[in-house]
């Protein structure tokens, strides 16, 4: 009965957090760029537009399954995190998983819809996946670094216990370990989908990338995902290094901040090609986690 | 005649489960003076006795479907006998007479494939009998440090006595696990053998490697139960929280994982790119030994497990696929999910466990390694493993897209059918293992795994429930992962019929935006054969491809043919040689006998 | 009538029906003669075992030693001589079962078989130095005749090099005799080996070396075994199987039985010994990798085991020395396997070479098989014999904590093991290339029978190696135990 209320009530706020922080993106967006943005409200517009198309072309079966298998994931992703702390709300079944699940969770979404890529036809598709595929692979690494800092430090990766282990501002994750934090500040921008790792989904330039043969209510139902998701990942950092929060507008504040510095890096720098993105990655973030590794680890 | 032939060896494949599950007591063969074999089955070995009693049958039934070879069925049974008095071997010799009989029943069963080169036969006999002389000479040492050949804990062994013993013994398992820069034979014979054995070698001759490194970590003093104190530890001391010497063989395995990952990426052709799969597979294996706590050997049992049943699984799909087209290079097929789907669903189970994704089993043993590389603080370590973890995800997605999504790129994948059933009856089964264990880490790690950790002295994981995976550090769910998933995967696709609108289904594969331009049958659309090129434009990756041991080994062959070349010049056919070379001799060895002799 | 059952029959026997050869002709009794001799043989050697194994026979002639000429069978000889006559046997069977051998199947090859199975039992049972001359020269003179038996260019060179080595090989052998005799006086070896101490140092060295090169030539150590490839290159394989088989472990017995007799302290001779056998060891081995032709490939193979079992009986060490002898009967078992094997294929092809008999397995799997099974055995793979000996050996050398030998045999085989896989790798391969195969028919399936006993043979000794412990160690006691020896000989030294 409990998970009835509390299910519906995880989904709906990722879902009203992300139309709402996308909204705002392009707003802010718009206004650095000295433009007069879109209504907040936008994002909820264009993906309902999308969701009620009339018509929808399909290539077959697995074409079908790939966006239902990415949404699936992105409910189960954010099922699987806390939103609150020291409350029996929005925690969906994260008592059952932990940090390394969630990790994998975020990305067995988008592998799903690969297949749906890749069954209908188009080659430019499937190299948007081998991009996304090639991002995946240099991100990562760093990623999981910085978060294997904060689970050593806590020595669990029970996402629980970790938030429940700061209590107050001065044993925020962030302050007790920034390089951790350092360490994921990029392959978050990355996992994000945000600017200038943002080649794969190829919003505007690029013609090719993932979602090229997907239209009507698929590209909705993937547009829901994205935002979902990325609330997911949103809070699941502040779970990780803010302390998490007790209750919602602790935690939309939070993430909000969040999202702001997220926004703010990825509004000025140019775009970096695949490569030289994973490159990046290997060179900056992850030496700088070998660094942490090195001081916080070995050194003690 | 025919029909009794392939029931023997039918019956032949289930004795290794028989062994497993009938034997009880010691057997002992006396030889000569005090070599004596004994036969015991302990828990770890009865593990890998599983693996095996799992994996002969299935692997066996595909092999029904080839004209009754009586060799081939002989030395299969007889590759079955080795791996079975390897493990039941309770003393050294045992396990080398296993080792041997593994090692040359393989290398004959082999040889019956027609497309073998002299290369491939070559560097995987010689790289193999390296191994078991490598072998060999570890158990001598070990005969002359102990004066015995039962295989038990040393009682004291100082550092260089502890080199000399692991390190004959830690080169023949890492041969035979095909460590990079051992690996050489792996490639070449999991692609050139025959399609339904490439699955044994891979899923069950590469485990015995595993078996052997484990066995070597339980004979140093100590064992894996000293912890930090006993084993590798105790030997050459630690290194944050796991032995230092750990820490070599867990760089040895990771790099060997990134290594093969990338490698695995550049392949053209299925099979190769799984025999590069199964190298960085057991190299998790093996990095999870060097840590050799009690997580990590949890984790390492358990992937040997998944591992065993995903390479059945994919090889033994991939086999159906050459069976049915002839054709096994990535760029010569696609879109054979409609013509193959249950096929399809074999590869794509087992890309998933390969991937390591939940909630299939790959994630579960997975999970027990990184926890354990974090119980150990080896975080460089876990980060070069995710390295290959991740990459994986590419040639995973080769794997399923080339053959079976995309465009058909052949008129045999065009026209070809399903598989027959002695290949899809092993499929379905290894599916529905794969699944269940995925659905039960908890109920895997409670059957397979803790018996042999509590035999081995170590703290059982235990599990509260059948779904649950615990740990120290927090564990998860099979169950709830999977439900939810699947409780989400029906809503939302239910909620998405009641959406407005209708589906319409795409009137040809070449109905597709592109570019603005309207795509025929002689557009090149299917990207098999292009996937992972652009990798090539990273550094690290560059220079991992652009690099082989090949040139190594060939010069190391040529050298010692140059090395016969000259000594072959003695043996030149005429008699004055002979007899000017004898006195000669015999003059030379006089006078230093002589002056030697201090007269 | 009782015939008493003494060694002498060992030697009696094969000259008596050899000097009736034409008799045998004339009633068509050759090969069930040749065959049956050896029978009787091995079943005369198998009754003197009980006796053998309480105390050593000694069969003297007219008078008593050191005076007169007897004949010594203690363990060690009696093992071998089983060995050589169960070789023959195997070997005439094969000659009596296949056809394909006609050169084998005359009166001349009859007496020369006898003959040279009669010299290598002459050698191992003497006890007198001038006897084991003679009985050297009857072996070599009957090898020279046999390598040249085939009567073509090639069997004609074999047979005249080997004369011109084998003479070279006396004449070093004689002459280490006449220095003995002219020392102690003596030719009895048991007294000489009492006496030789006695001989000055140098004059020692000098007797030591020449006996050295003289059976070192003849047992096909390294620097005096060149000729040894091209003789059994232009033999007939099955001569080069018995050559191989048995005349060369008479030989290597009879070096290391001198050696271990004339010296009080057999480790000075313990480095030469060694080291020749490690030599042999390592390049033979190496020379085989490149070898195109299969019986030259072979030759090489078996020098490389006559490496190892010298190394292993340089080492003096009671384990070794059972490994070693032990190593004796396998090798002897599976080269005459592999020469056989090799004979038919050979005939099959019309060749030697590996070219041509590229994808034969798929033609003949049965012989195929029989050389990928004796193979094994020579690597010394389990479960077949060649492991449990190399296994004897390589825990002699453990058990001394000595490891050089280790690493070196596992190196050797680590070679052999590249040329041997080679050829069963040619035998097994589908080449495209069109083959041409020689117009002998497939030999008939009876001639498999004594193949197939063979290979019976060696999985029995793998599998049940303590068959024969008791015998090994009893020979390698005989063979190492000076003092026991010449006391037996002598009777007891004040």
């Amino acid at each position: 009965m409990h998970y009835l209320l509390d299910i519906p009530a995880m989904i709906a706020t990722s879902y009203v957090l992300g139309f709402l922080f996308y909204g705002f993106y392009r707003q802010y967006n718009a206004r650095i760029q000295r433009r007069w943005g879109p209504s907040i409200f936008q994002n909820l517009y264009d993906n309902l537009k999308f969701l009620f198309k009339s018509e929808t072309l399909s290539h077959g079966p697995m074409f079908f399954f790939g966006p239902m298998i990415i949404v699936s994931g992105a409910v189960t992703t954010v099922l699987f995190i806390p939103f609150l702390k020291d409350s029996i709300w929005l925690q969906g079944f994260s008592q059952h998983g932990n940090l390394i699940l969630i990790i994998y969770l975020f990305v067995l979404g988008p592998l799903g819809n690969a297949l749906a890529v890749g069954s209908s036809g188009n080659p430019f598709g499937v190299m948007g996946v081998t991009r996304g595929l090639t991002r995946l692979m240099g991100l990562e690494v760093p990623f999981f670094l910085g978060l294997a800092l904060v689970m050593l430090q806590y020595e669990t990766v029970s996402v629980h216990a970790i938030m429940a282990a700061q209590s107050s501002i001065g044993e925020w994750t962030l302050v007790t370990n920034p390089i951790a934090f350092l360490v994921i500040l990029l392959p978050f921008i990355a996992s994000m989908n945000a600017a200038p790792f943002d080649v794969v989904g190829a919003p505007q330039e690029v013609y090719a990338g993932p979602r090229v043969e997907f239209g009507g209510r698929f590209l909705g139902v993937l547009m829901t995902q994205n935002m979902m998701l990325s609330v997911g990942k949103l809070v699941l950092l502040v779970d990780l290094f803010l302390g998490g929060a007790t209750n919602l507008f602790i935690l939309i504040a939070k993430a909000f901040a969040l999202f702001l510095l997220i926004t703010s890096i990825s509004a000025v720098f140019p775009r970096l090609k695949t490569e030289q993105a994973v490159d990046f990655f290997w060179k900056v973030p992850l030496g700088l986690g070998v660094v942490g590794v090195v001081a916080t680890v070995w050194l003690q | 005649m025919t029909a009794l032939v392939k029931l023997l060896f039918l019956a032949a494949s289930l004795s290794p489960a028989a062994t497993l599950l009938v034997w009880d007591g010691a057997l002992a063969w006396p030889l000569f003076g005090d070599v004596t074999l004994l036969f015991d089955l302990a828990p770890l070995s009865a593990f890998f006795l599983l693996l095996v009693a799992l994996g002969a049958p299935l692997a066996a039934i595909p092999m029904l479907r080839d004209d009754a070879e009586w060799p081939t069925y002989a030395l299969y049974a007889l590759l079955l006998v080795g791996m079975q008095v390897l493990l039941l071997a309770g003393d050294f010799i045992g396990l080398f007479v296993g080792w041997e009989i593994m090692t040359w029943s393989s290398y004959l069963l082999l040889l019956r494939s027609p497309r073998t080169t002299l290369a491939t036969a070559q560097s995987y006999i010689l790289l193999n009998l390296l191994s078991a002389f490598a072998l060999l000479g570890g158990i001598l040492v070990y005969y002359s440090l102990t004066g015995g050949f039962a295989i038990q804990a040393v009682a004291d062994l100082g550092p260089w006595q502890g080199l000399a013993l692991i390190g004959p013994l830690a080169l023949a398992f890492l041969i035979k696990v095909g460590t990079v820069p051992l690996h050489l034979w792996v490639p070449c014979s999991y692609d050139e053998a025959p399609d339904t054995f490439s699955a044994v070698l891979s899923a069950l001759l590469s485990k015995m490697g595993i078996y052997g490194l484990i066995l070597l970590l339980t004979l140093l003093p100590g064992g894996l139960a000293g912890g930090l104190s006993g084993g590798l530890g105790g030997l050459y001391g630690h290194l944050l929280d796991g032995p230092a010497a750990g820490y070599v063989l867990g760089w040895i395995g990771v790099i060997t994982s990134i290594v093969a990952t990338f490698k695995a990426i550049a392949q053209e052709d299925m099979k190769r790119l799984l025999a590069y799969s199964s190298i960085a597979q057991v190299g998790y294996i093996t990095t999870a030994i060097g840590v050799g706590s009690s997580l990590a050997i949890g984790g390492a049992l358990f992937h040997a497990l998944v591992h065993t049943l995903i390479k059945l699984l994919l090889f033994t799909t991939i086999a159906g696929i050459v069976l049915r087209t002839g054709l096994r290079s990535f760029k010569d097929l696609g879109r054979l999910i409609y013509r193959m789907p249950i096929s399809f669903f074999g590869v794509l189970i087992g890309i998933i466990g390969l991937a390591g994704m939940p909630p299939l089993p790959g994630f579960a043993s997975k999970y027990l390694i990184f926890v354990s590389l974090i119980d150990a603080r080896w975080l460089l370590l876990l980060a070069a493993m995710i390295l290959s973890s991740t990459a994986a995800f590419l040639y995973c997605y080769r794997l399923i897209y080339a053959p079976f999504l995309g465009h058909a790129n052949s008129p045999q994948a065009r026209t070809a059918t399903e598989a027959p059933w002695q290949y899809l009856v092993p499929e379905v089964v290894l599916m529905g293992l794969l699944v269940a264990l995925g659905l039960f880490p908890g109920l895997g790690v409670r059957l397979f795994v803790d018996p042999v950790l509590t035999a081995l002295g170590l703290t059982p994981l235990g599990s509260p429930s059948w779904g649950e995976l615990a740990t120290p550090y927090g564990g998860y769910d099979g169950v709830v992962v999977m439900a939810v998933f699947g409780g989400a995967f029906v809503v939302v696709t239910s909620l998405f019929f009641l959406l407005r609108g209708r589906m319409r289904q795409a009137a040809s594969p070449y109905d597709l935006s592109y570019a603005g331009e309207v795509p025929d049958e002689t557009t090149p659309l299917h990207y098999g054969a292009g996937m992972g090129r652009e990798l090539r434009r990273i550094p690290l990756v560059a220079w991992i491809l652009g690099h082989s041991t090949q040139g190594l080994y060939a010069g190391l062959v040529r050298q010692t043919q140059a090395a016969a070349g000259l000594l072959a010049g003695l043996y030149s056919g005429r008699p004055q040689v002979w007899i000017l070379l004898a006195v000669l001799v015999f003059a030379a060895a006089l006078t230093v006998q002589l002056l030697a002799g201090g007269i | 009538m009782a015939l008493p059952l003494t060694p002498i029959w060992f030697i009696a026997l094969p000259l008596l029906l050899a000097f009736l050869a034409p008799l045998w002709a004339r009633l068509r009794l050759l090969l069930p003669l040749l065959f049956g001799a050896q029978v009787v043989l091995l079943a005369l050697a198998a009754a003197l075992v009980p006796a053998v194994r309480q105390a050593p026979l000694l069969e003297t002639i007219v008078i008593a030693p050191p005076l007169g000429i007897h004949l010594h069978l203690d363990a060690v000889a009696l093992l071998l001589v089983t060995l050589f006559h169960g070789a023959a046997a195997l070997l005439a069977l094969f000659v009596w079962l296949d056809e394909g051998v006609a050169h084998l199947r005359g009166p001349r090859p009859f007496v020369l078989l006898l003959l040279l199975v009669a010299g290598c039992d002459g050698m191992v049972l003497t006890g007198d130095l001038f006897n084991l001359y003679v009985f050297l020269e009857i072996a070599g003179v009957t090898a020279y005749a046999l390598s040249a038996l085939h009567r073509d260019r090639a069997g004609l060179e074999a047979g005249l090099k080997y004369v011109v080595i084998g003479s070279v090989a006396a004449v070093f052998f004689l002459f280490a005799v006449v220095l003995i005799y002219l020392q102690t006086g003596q030719l009895n070896i048991a007294a000489v080996a009492a006496d030789f101490a006695a001989i000055p140092a140098p004059m020692q060295v000098l007797i030591g070396l020449s006996l050295l090169v003289g059976l070192g030539i003849k047992a096909e150590l390294f620097p005096f075994n060149f000729w040894v490839p091209d003789i059994y290159q232009g033999s007939d394989p099955a001569v080069a199987s018995l050559f191989s088989g048995v005349l060369v472990k008479a030989f290597l017995f009879v070096l290391f039985h001198l050696a271990f007799l004339l010296l009080a302290d057999p480790r000075v001779a313990q480095v030469w010994l060694m080291g020749l056998g490690a030599a042999t060891l390592l390049v033979a081995e190496t020379v085989a990798l490149r070898q195109p032709d299969l019986r030259r490939m072979l030759a090489y193979s078996s020098l490389g085991q006559i490496g190892l079992i010298a190394l292993a009986l340089g080492f003096t060490s009671e384990a070794t020395t059972a490994g070693a002898l032990f190593h004796m009967v396998n090798h002897t078992l599976a080269k005459l396997l592999l020469f056989l094997v090799a004979g038919l294929l050979i005939r099959r092809a019309a060749s030697a070479r590996l070219e041509a008999l590229t994808g034969l397995g798929r033609q003949m799997p049965l012989a195929a098989g029989l050389f990928v099974l004796a193979s094994l055995s020579v690597l010394g793979l389990p479960p077949l014999a060649g492991f449990a000996s190399k296994l004897w050996i390589l825990t002699g050398f453990a058990e001394a904590q000595v490891f050089w030998p280790i690493a070196l045999i596992l190196f050797g085989a680590l070679l052999e093991a590249g040329y041997y896989f080679r050829w069963v790798k040619a035998l097994y391969a589908t080449g495209d290339a069109p083959v041409a195969r020689g117009p002998a028919p497939a030999p008939a399936r009876s001639a498999y029978l004594p193949l197939l006993l063979i290979a019976a043979l060696l999985l029995l000794l793998g599998a049940a190696p303590f068959l024969l412990e008791a015998d090994l160690v009893g020979a390698a006691q005989a063979l190492l135990d000076r003092a026991a020896t010449i006391e037996g000989v002598l009777g007891a030294q004040p």
